[in-house]
Formats: structure tokens, C-alpha cells, sequence
């Protein structure tokens, strides 16, 4: 069967074992075309899985009966779903395909306007050359950009703060520093072996069979100790709560 | 004129053309989806161009509108569409560019098209 007759016959027939058939028949263009498109930073695979889909689609929507060849007709209809991709990818935020179509319109109206003006348009400007309206006009301005949290706070000084360093932390400093003073003056009652458990234990985080061969005892008896501690430290910290 | 390139045309001298396109690219403000898609464009045309049997390419990159491509050929035919692959290398560049143009040279062919980068 030619394409144009299989293409007939499905179209007739809406037969899915058809359409099968001509996606596997095309299937090779799909990787011809992803082929193209490899070295961005995506994988083979995956592109030609972008240009798989697109070929199914594309089956479903072609129509033989306007002299077109299907090949001819697929490649940018590929290349089109391999592109879409690209560029929702490529942006940390994603926009709404329409706000980022929006954003090159503007710009390029806004240079258009300049270079014939010698002056930079005004929203409404834009917005009249492009038939929508101001606020469209000012959100696709305002949704660009992605900032670096490196980047100084005041946009010029390199050695001021950042916008990293700016953002609160998510802890209070302070409720973390009394915490450490308490833990240390709760310390300060414990033997000598005592602080050597703790350590071990909680400092540099070892098991108890670990500890007691570090400290030439027995497990049980870091076991029993661990308990004594942790009674005498929660007694310590109460005491210091009160006063 | 921004840049004029010419070189001996086989397949083996793509990676090097696909390198300088970038560099063209780059140069004049390209983003790397525009970039990557001039290279797509510059690599079907050359390749058209080879299959036409030509022997030897010129590439002249010049400003206008962004950039403006025009490939020649030497010692060939005009581009054709007889395999899939030429009926694919052509289908792509209508996609990825505007204005495309194929024609006659005296002593071969030229493919040429314009990118505006967006």
C-alpha cells in the first residue's frame, strides 16, 4: 500500500492497528530528525520519545489529500515539539507558552519602535502594536529573568551581601545559642568518663559496641552509662530551666 | 560581511563548520537554542549541497536583520529532494528558518536564509 492509500484507508477506517503501521513505517524520520537535535543537554532517547509522540499526533492530523507528503509534512511538526521542549526545559521557572511567546513579541516590537522613534516605547505603545492589552504587555515584561542568589543585594557593590545572605534563617540564632549554653553548662557535671561517652555517642555519633572497644569497657556498661547520663543531663537542664 | 568562510566539502569537516557557526552565533548575540538551531541549519545545507555533488563551499555570514547565511556550492547541481534525507534537510530548514532560498549559481548552487536569533 502506498502512503497516500494508507493514509485514505485510515483516515476511513480510524483503524488503530493502521495507524500503528505507519508510525512504525515513519518511525525512522523520528529519529532521523531527533538525531539533529542531540547536543543540548538532552539525551537521544528522550528526544526521540519527544519525536515519537509527535509522530502519533501527527499521523491523526495529516491529511493526504492536499498534495502534501507526509514526510514533508512531519519534519516540522518534529522539529516544532522538539523545540517546544527546548525551551520549556530551559527555563527554571516555566512560563505559560503564551506569556513567553508574549515576552520576545514585546521585545522585539520595543527594538522595532526604538530604531524608528529613537526612543524607548511605553507599555501602551507596545501594546497597541501588538493588539493586547497594557497589563498583558506588563506581565510579559515583568515574568522574565531568573536572579542568582550570589548576586549583591544592591546590583553593583561585588564585596556587599548578597541576596543569599539576606534571606532569614529558617532557625532563630539566638534560640540556637541558648540551646548550645545550656548543653554546655549541663556538661560541665559529668565525670570525665562520662564526657568521653558523650562523645562518642552523640558527638561523633558511634555505636555503643564502638564506644565501649574505644573506651576498653564493655557494651552494657556504655549501655548503663548512656542511661545514667541522659538522666543526669535531662535533671541538669530542668534545674537550669527553673532558675 | 561579518565572516566569510570557504573550504573543501565532505563530511568529515562538519563538526569544524558547526564550530565556527557557533562562534558566528555567539558573536552576534545568539541565545544557545538560536545557536543550536543556526548550526542545524548551516550542517542540512551543506549537506544538501554534498549530496548535489558538490565538490567545494563558501559560507558568507553578514548582519542584516540578524544574521543572514548565504551557502554556495561549486561544481554541482541544484538540491534536490530524491531521498529522504535531502526531502528531511529540506523540510527542516523551511521549519527552523526564514526566508529560504535554493538557486542557480554559474558554477554549482546556493542555499541562503536569514536568522533572526529570537
Amino acid at each position: 500500500m502506498d502512503e497516500t492509500e494508507l493514509f485514505a484507508t485510515y483516515r476511513a477506517s480510524g483503524d488503530l492497528a493502521l495507524r500503528n503501521q505507519i508510525v512504525e513505517r515513519y518511525l525512522p524520520i523520528a529519529a532521523m530528525i531527533a538525531k539533529k537535535f542531540v547536543g543540548r543537554g538532552v539525551e537521544f532517547d528522550d528526544l526521540y520519545q519527544i519525536a515519537s509522540l509527535a509522530l502519533i499526533k501527527g499521523v491523526d492530523r495529516f491529511d493526504g489529500s492536499k498534495g502534501v507528503k507526509f514526510s514533508t509534512f512531519i519534519t516540522p511538526t518534529i522539529a516544532g515539539e522538539i523545540k517546544n521542549y527546548f525551551r520549556d526545559r530551559s527555563r527554571l521557572v516555566h512560563l505559560p507558552r503564551r506569556v513567553s511567546e508574549l515576552r520576545q513579541s514585546v521585545r522585539k516590537t520595543a527594538d522595532e519602535i526604538f530604531s524608528q522613534t529613537g526612543r524607548n516605547p511605553s507599555p501602551c505603545e507596545i501594546a497597541t502594536a501588538l493588539g493586547v492589552t497594557e497589563e498583558e504587555v506588563v506581565t510579559a515584561m515583568e515574568s522574565g529573568g531568573v536572579v542568582s542568589l550570589d548576586r549583591p543585594a544592591d546590583g553593583e557593590n561585588e564585596d556587599g551581601a548578597s541576596y543569599y545572605e539576606l534571606i532569614a534563617s529558617p532557625e532563630d540564632e539566638f534560640e540556637h545559642l541558648e540551646r548550645k549554653d545550656a548543653i554546655r553548662s549541663a556538661l560541665k557535671d559529668l565525670t570525665e568518663e562520662e564526657r568521653q561517652i558523650v562523645a562518642c555517642r552523640f558527638g561523633k555519633e558511634l555505636s555503643q559496641s564502638e564506644t565501649a572497644r574505644r573506651l576498653n569497657v564493655t557494651q552494657m556498661h556504655v549501655s548503663r552509662m548512656e542511661r545514667k547520663i541522659l538522666e543526669k543531663l535531662k535533671e541538669n537542664l530542668r534545674k537550669s530551666a527553673v532558675d | 560581511m561579518l565572516l566569510t568562510m570557504e573550504f573543501p566539502l565532505g563530511r568529515e569537516i562538519m563538526t569544524t563548520v558547526r564550530l565556527a557557526v557557533g562562534g558566528v552565533c555567539s558573536l552576534v548575540g545568539f541565545g544557545l537554542d538560536a545557536c543550536e538551531d543556526c548550526k542545524v541549519c548551516v550542517t542540512e545545507s551543506l549537506l544538501l549541497l554534498l549530496h548535489a555533488g558538490c565538490g567545494r563551499a563558501k559560507i558568507v555570514f553578514s548582519r542584516e536583520d540578524g544574521l543572514k547565511i548565504e551557502i554556495s556550492g561549486e561544481g554541482g547541481g541544484v538540491p534536490a529532494e530524491k531521498t529522504t534525507e535531502e526531502e528531511i534537510s529540506v523540510a527542516l530548514l523551511t521549519a527552523l528558518v526564514d526566508d529560504l532560498v535554493t538557486e542557480h549559481t554559474e558554477n554549482g548552487a546556493r542555499i541562503s536564509f536569514g536568522f533572526k536569533g529570537l
